[in-house]
């Protein structure tokens, strides 16, 4: 019975078998065990202590195989459960690696801005630096504000003095010319007079 | 024995990245230019043989001194001639000369003068005098259409590109706080970002408020920088000695990346493509370096 057993069945299964139990001892070999000492027990003439108690080892082999199958069919809902598990975790990571890359893809805009940003502020601070190095808006103007003042000034005082200038030169002028005036007379008084006394000396000599 | 010979003595003067972003072509002082695929270099199975060059071919009798990409075609400029290449042919690795655009060329040249040449027809439109030596870099503000030039002479001059006239003239190393006597007064690299201006050479490299026209930050970097840029909040430079400065807009040197060659004459950066945005270095050396993260060197292209 068990070769026809071993016959009808598939080759995969009697690869995966053979890779499981090859050897023949494990779950396979009681198996087969028990059925031959199952056929021995029904053909052969055993005493009644003698059959009990091979029918005692029979029920224990069957309860081994039992308990073997009942561990089996554990590890196999162990490993579909693990396998659901294993799965959600992969899908799991797949998003964070999706939305790491977002992130990575936010952060590079980021980057870029703050580089304009620095730029920006680099090129404000060194104009500042420049502009610093010229004087102080308010200064200059009060500094011209003084200036104007003073030049304000100082063409009233030339205005003053030009004007005085020009007092004194008229009245220089007229102090000349009525000295020249007086001079003129009184050439022209001693013109006269010495005129006078060479017409009464000429009359004097007739 | 020859070709290492040659490779010791070679340097790099001039890089320029396709306009697809995939390509980076490089000109070195031997009259060649050696274009990189970049994908293959960039690529996770990259190998030795993809830091090698797709295509290698001798351009000009002299120095490749200055490259640049337009749309859909490659300029070199040597001693005294310019030659456009298409980008197209050139990454089937074919070579053809030949220069069509819709858009002007502002070249300036060692005669002291900027030519601004129609790239359609092939004729110089008009002449900018008012160097007095020769003319090293060129720069172009798009908002305002003003040219910036910087040259031998130590003055940085402003043109309006519409009327060609001079507009502004700022003589660098006059300005005691750039002002280095012992390097001389040349004026080497010229980056613009709208209001701001970079430029070095002989003077420290100081950037400028072009609004006052007046030096905000000089940056205290021992030697002459030969290319500036300006990335995000960073200012690029390379020059004098083995490594890339990254500076800070207020005048602080952040942090000095070491480089394979000894001393850097051009820097670029491909910004045209967003998977290969890389910065490339080269110089004194026939290795152009790569970084893909700016902070760090990632592997070295080789002629």
């Amino acid at each position: 019975m068990c070769f026809l057993n071993v016959i009808c069945v598939p080759d995969e299964v009697i690869r995966k078998r053979l890779l499981i139990d090859g050897d023949g001892a494990g779950d396979d070999r009681r198996i087969n065990v028990l059925m031959k000492s199952f056929t021995k027990w029904c053909h052969s003439n055993f005493s009644p202590e003698e059959g009990f108690s091979q029918y005692q080892r029979m029920l224990t082999t069957l309860a081994q195989c039992e308990f073997s199958m009942g561990k089996t069919l554990l590890v196999y809902d162990m490993n579909l459960k693990e396998m659901e598990n294993y799965e959600a975790i992969y899908a799991d990571i797949e998003r964070s690696i999706t939305s790491a890359h977002e992130k990575i893809a936010e952060c590079k805009k980021e980057i870029q801005r703050a580089k304009r940003i620095r730029k920006n502020r680099q090129e404000y601070d060194a104009l500042a630096r420049v502009i610093k190095q010229h004087p102080d808006r308010h200064e200059t103007l009060k500094q011209l504000e003084a200036l104007d003042k003073e030049l304000q000034q100082l063409s009233h005082i030339k205005e003053n003095v030009e004007d005085k200038l020009e007092l004194r030169k008229k009245q220089f002028h007229v102090l000349l010319t009525t000295i020249q005036e007086l001079q003129q007379t009184l050439e022209n008084d001693e013109k006269m007079e010495s005129d006078d006394t060479q017409e009464s000396s000429m009359e004097n000599g007739d | 024995m020859f070709i290492s010979l040659q490779l010791l003595h070679m340097s790099v003067f001039s890089q320029s990245f396709s306009p697809c972003g995939r390509f980076l072509a490089a000109g070195n002082n031997y009259g060649e230019i050696a274009v990189f695929s970049l994908s293959a270099a960039l690529s996770p199975d990259a190998s030795e043989a993809s830091q090698k060059p797709i295509l290698n071919f001798t351009a000009h009798d002299g120095p490749v001194f200055s490259l640049l990409s337009t749309d859909t075609h490659l300029l070199s400029a040597g001693n005294g001639e310019i030659s456009a290449w298409s980008w197209a042919e050139l990454i089937k690795k074919v070579r053809i000369s030949c220069s069509v655009n819709d858009n002007s060329l502002i070249v300036g040249g060692g005669d002291n003068n900027i030519h601004i040449m129609d790239m359609e027809t092939g004729i110089f439109k008009s002449v900018l005098k008012g160097h007095t030596d020769y003319i090293h870099c060129l720069c172009f503000k798009e908002r305002e259409e003003e040219i910036l030039s910087g040259g031998e002479d130590g003055a940085v001059r402003i043109w309006d590109a519409r009327t060609n006239r001079p507009v502004h003239c700022i003589e660098v190393f006059k300005y005691e706080e750039c002002a280095r006597p012992q390097f001389g007064k040349w004026i080497s690299c010229l980056a613009t970002d709208s209001d701001w201006m970079l430029c070095g050479g002989g003077p420290s490299l100081s950037l400028w408020h072009l609004r006052s026209m007046s030096p905000t930050s000089v940056f205290p970097l021992p030697g002459c920088q030969r290319e500036a840029v300006f990335y995000q909040d960073l200012i690029m430079s390379v020059g004098e000695g083995p490594h890339v400065s990254h500076c800070l807009h207020g005048g602080t040197v952040k942090a000095q990346i070491p480089c394979t060659p000894s001393s850097l004459n051009t820097l670029a950066l491909n910004l045209k493509n967003s998977e290969h945005r890389v910065m490339t270095v080269g110089g004194s050396s026939h290795q152009i370096d790569v970084f893909t993260n700016f902070s760090y060197r990632a592997f070295s292209l080789s002629f």
